[in-house]
């Protein structure tokens, strides 16, 4: 990483390194950047890709619709509706 | 003077054909009364989970496969956040890292031949609600009937390059997803929008020019007029310095005929993507691929082709049943039943699709039982019902379940091949009309005919006309 970026990043995140500091980091990055460069060696073509630490996917439901809720009971807790609907400071685009 | 070139992107939305919503188990339909398809997860409240609609992988599977896209086996949703009130949860479930489908191709025509359209990537996502803004209480109401609803985002590469491609590209996106019944693609319903984004550069030019994007346009012939007039506004801007172009979100006014600037572009980084931590990775096995893989449908062009080869149709007949998705099922069932599918598609044609004009339904909005169209044809040609009462019957079965040659009995509608019974009851038209057997008897053939009309009207036109038509000449003839 160079510095430039780093200072960048400084300021995006409203951040501001000493000098000493700045060292530090970008040795930091350094190595890691070595670390991630030595996993290219690993051989991984024939490894399927891991989706989750446990051995788990998304659980799915079929297309079915169900009314469960009433629109009263949704809006029990609104500060403000009118007609059914939601009501909230208006917006101007 | 410099030759300049427009290079032109797309996003189409596309609302997915689904009952349900895309994480919670709402109801998708449009109609219902303001927040009447709402729960506490469409409608942002705390601690509620997504599950995700297993229909809705498939159609985003579907809609890739008929662009020719590889489908990624291992899917993700993302979340992008923003604030404003339309969005509960304040993010937009969505898919940056790994969307459902990546580099696809989709082949248009225009007057300048054919060409591939490159697509990025397709991504499953959710609708936003519906803001309506109260100018009595000066607030703005909200309803959440839309928030979820099932998305596919269709990116393109920035291949096209004039309207009239632009305008190819959608119609062909539009008959793609339709015969795979991915969406209706109803652009005046909101079920297709897109957002244009459009440069221009000097031809031959490898640079980009400054690019502006026009949002939410609903309608093609709004698209074509907004093309034009945003190519002519960068020209001007480049030749003239009448303004200083610069890379931003533009609004079309289609009544006033003009573009206008809306808030600057959001940056990706803006919206703090971040992989959704509750929904896990959807994982496409094999079977699931191709299950869905199976239930594609042929392209229009290749059914077109085989309607003309195989069927014996004309390419006019080929070309008009092709346009939907609905005629050709419905045209494929009845040919089947009947085995006469010239007959069928003059059926379609000329009655079917007349039917649906007066009552302004699209033709992929057809449910006609093309078993049962096929059954009537069948009586048709068998000589058992006439062409016009099966007319009549063929208006009945557009609103009702009804089984043609059951209905045909019961009402009457049986063609009668009693010759005696035709006989009698020509004998007493023509004894009731004493002054057209004398016209015809002194030489006025046209007399005859208005007597077959009224010997028609008394059997109900259960008469084969050729058998009524010869008895009746007989008959006259006799008196
Ligand atoms: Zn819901």
């Amino acid at each position: 990483m160079e510095k430039e970026y780093l200072i960048k990043l400084e300021k995006v995140n409203e951040l501001r390194l000493e000098d000493a500091e700045r060292e530090n980091v970008l040795a930091f990055f350094e190595k890691r950047a070595e670390d991630l460069a030595s996993l290219e060696e690993v051989e991984t073509s024939n490894i399927t890709r891991m989706v989750h630490v446990m051995p788990i996917t998304a659980g799915i439901r079929e297309d079915v619709a169900i009314k469960k809720f009433e629109r009263d009971d949704l809006q029990k807790g609104a500060p403000e509706t009118t007609d059914g609907y939601w009501q909230v400071p208006r917006l101007v685009e | 003077m410099t030759k300049y070139e427009t290079v032109i992107g797309l996003e189409v939305h596309v609302e997915l054909a689904t009952k349900s919503k895309i994480f919670c188990s709402c109801s998708a339909e449009f109609g219902a009364e303001q927040n009447e398809s709402v729960c506490p997860a469409c409608c942002g409240m705390p601690g509620m989970l997504p599950i995700v609609n297993k229909k809705v992988v498939e159609l985003g599977m579907t809609a890739g496969m008929m662009l020719n896209c590889d489908i990624n086996r291992v899917t993700t949703f993302d979340k992008k956040n923003y604030y404003y009130p339309d969005l509960p949860t304040s993010y937009q479930t969505t898919q940056l890292f790994a969307p459902i489908c990546v580099n696809g191709t989709v082949e248009i025509t225009t007057s300048k031949g054919t060409k591939n359209v490159r697509i990025k990537q397709i991504h499953m996502e959710e609708d936003a609600g519906k803001l309506v803004h109260d100018d009595w209480t000066d607030t703005s109401l909200v309803d959440f009937n839309r928030t979820s609803v099932p998305l596919c985002e269709i990116v393109s590469q920035p291949d096209l390059s004039s309207a009239e491609e632009v305008v190819a590209y959608l119609e062909r996106l539009r008959s793609l997803l339709r015969f795979a019944k991915v969406s209706d693609c109803r652009m005046e319903q909101g079920s297709m929008r897109c957002d244009v984004n459009l440069s221009i550069r000097p031809e031959g030019s490898d640079k980009l020019g400054v690019r502006t994007e026009i949002k939410n346009m609903n309608s093609i012939s709004a698209i074509t007029r907004a093309i034009e007039y945003e190519v002519a506004r960068h020209i001007d801007a480049l030749e003239t310095g009448s303004e200083e172009l610069v890379q931003e979100t533009r609004r079309w006014d289609d009544i006033k005929g003009k573009s206008y600037a809306m808030r600057n572009k959001e940056t990706a980084g803006d919206y703090r993507y971040f992989p959704d931590p509750n929904i896990m990775p959807i994982v496409i096995d094999d079977e699931w691929y191709d299950s869905v893989k199976k239930t594609l449908p042929e392209f229009p062009e290749v059914k077109k082709a085989r309607y003309v080869d195989k069927l014996g149709l004309t390419e006019y007949d080929a070309d008009q049943l092709t346009r939907s998705r609905a005629l050709c099922d419905c045209f494929e069932s009845a040919s089947a039943t009947c085995g006469m599918p010239k007959e069928v598609a003059n059926w379609l044609i000329s009655d079917v699709m007349k039917m649906l004009n007066k009552k302004s339904m699209t033709f992929d909005m057809l449910s006609l039982d093309g078993n049962k169209l096929g059954q009537l044809i069948k009586l048709v040609e068998d000589g058992k019902v006439s062409r016009a009462n099966a007319k009549k019957i063929l208006s009945i079965m557009f609103d009702e379940d009804i089984n043609p040659e059951e209905y045909a009995e019961k009402n009457g509608y049986i063609v009668s091949n009693d010759t005696d019974q035709i006989a009698s009851i020509i004998s007493a038209v023509v004894a009731g009309d004493p002054k057209a057997v004398a016209d015809y008897k002194s030489g006025k053939e046209k007399a005859i005919m208005s007597l077959f009309g009224k010997c028609m009207r008394e059997l109900k036109g259960n008469c084969d006309p050729q058998v009524l038509k010869e008895l009746l000449i007989d008959i006259v003839n006799k008196a």
